[in-house]
């Protein structure tokens, strides 16, 4: 009915321990805000922002995930819808980026395999107190092939250029780049025909 | 009544061999002794039967004495285990209800914010605000094409006019004078926000045609 203000629909996922900052980053993103107060997020959220690359206009869906364990079950089955994954920890937190390895191995299990997946180190503005050094996160992310940031939500470091370089790291593996299909597919374990509908 | 001292440590005799007490076993040797006296008056050749007699009563004396023991020993055993299986059935009851395996956890029921809903409902009502919130934002943006569409009035929304084309409840060419009876309404009704006269148009034209 009515005509689409975006060429396409790209579907991301914030994941990562609870508290290293998955709904700052994702806020600093979509509303350039912060905010200090800590709200646990309960199960799954979203939030949409357009944004333009390479003269198409693009809708990213950015699903944010509760980090506590309870809601796994709940989380987990948002995975396989996803296009792109952002992996985050807390480099003030060292079990923060242990578990990591952890959150790779989930996305192993559950999410499609072209995910095309990026690691942020969150909180890079204290650096007073941090205990996972840079090198320690570039390491793990060439490990697994992936890309790697470290971010402030609170300082606005990194944010919208870790969205953007995710994004069009998904436009340029996406052939023919036709219009997404179907507008804001909603319900999480779908099919996870985001991808699978334009790789074939 | 003369006899009665004489025939008490009798009585032993008539008792109940497991019964008997080591006082009992005295009465008898007593009792014996008495009536080896007056044997032993008769002859001198009963006292090698005196002495075994003596050791007999002394073996009974130590078989009664161990037997009594032995018994007292087994009914504090007895009444020691009864204790013991009464103390541990009393805190076997007492934990009934609130004896957990390593992964249950308790719930206070007059706690208000103890956990009500299963993970299952959560889920759901999680998707239902989501599928929501996702179609509030469609609307939004519909609504905003709607807008901008109206505003420059570009004839190239045809969704827009082919809504507007639809047959209303009396009849379509009703529809502009009406938007233009509301438009006028509103410029003298209203202390016009001076920058959206336009848009409130829109808006009133998007309410005059869902009516229908």
């Amino acid at each position: 009915m009515a005509k689409k203000t975006y060429d396409l629909l790209f579907k991301l996922l914030l994941i990562g321990d609870s508290g290293v900052g998955k709904t700052c980053v994702l806020f600093r993103f979509s509303d350039d805000a912060f905010n200090t107060t800590f709200i646990s997020t309960i199960g799954i959220d979203f939030k949409i922002k357009t944004v333009e690359l390479q003269g198409k206009k693009i809708k990213l869906q950015i699903w944010d995930t509760a980090g506590q364990e309870r809601f796994h079950t709940i989380t987990t089955s948002y995975y396989r819808g996803a296009m792109g994954i952002m992996l985050v920890y807390d480099i003030t937190n060292s079990k923060s980026f242990e578990n990591i390895t952890k959150w790779l191995r989930n996305i192993d299990e559950h999410a499609s395999e072209e995910v095309e997946r990026m690691l942020l180190g969150n909180k890079c503005d204290m650096d007073e107190k941090r205990v996972v050094p840079t090198a320690r996160g570039e390491q793990i992310a060439t490990e697994h092939g992936i890309r790697f940031f470290e971010t402030s939500a609170k300082a606005n470091i990194n944010i919208e250029k870790a969205f953007l370089t995710l994004a069009e790291d998904i436009l340029n593996k996406t052939p023919g780049k036709e219009p997404a299909a179907d507008p804001m597919d909603i319900s999480g374990g779908n099919t996870g025909a985001g991808w699978k509908n334009k790789c074939c | 009544m003369d006899g009665l001292r004489d025939s008490s440590p009798a009585l032993a005799f008539e008792k109940d061999a497991l019964q008997l007490t080591v006082e009992d076993v005295y009465d008898i040797s007593y009792v014996i002794g008495r009536d080896l006296l007056k044997i032993s008056k008769a002859g001198a050749q009963v006292s090698d039967l005196q002495f075994r007699i003596v050791r007999v009563l002394e073996m009974f004396e130590v078989l009664v004495n161990k037997y009594n023991l032995s018994l007292e020993e087994l009914k504090m055993e007895r009444d020691n285990l009864k204790r013991e299986l009464d103390r541990v059935v009393g805190e076997k009851s007492a934990e009934q209800g609130s004896t957990l395996g390593p992964n249950q956890l308790v719930v206070d029921l007059k706690d208000p914010n103890r956990p009500r809903f299963t993970m299952q409902e959560l889920k759901e009502v999680l998707q239902e605000r989501n599928q929501l919130k996702a179609q509030l934002l469609i609307a939004q943006e519909e609504l905003q094409l709607y807008k901008s569409g109206l505003l420059s009035s570009q004839p190239s929304e045809p969704a827009m006019v082919d809504v507007e084309l639809e047959p209303a409840t009396t009849n379509s060419s009703a529809i502009s004078p009406k938007i233009t009876t509301i438009t006028e309404e509103d410029e003298s009704k209203e202390e016009a926000k001076n920058d959206s006269r336009e848009e409130k148009t829109t808006i009133q034209k998007l309410f005059s045609f869902r009516r229908k």
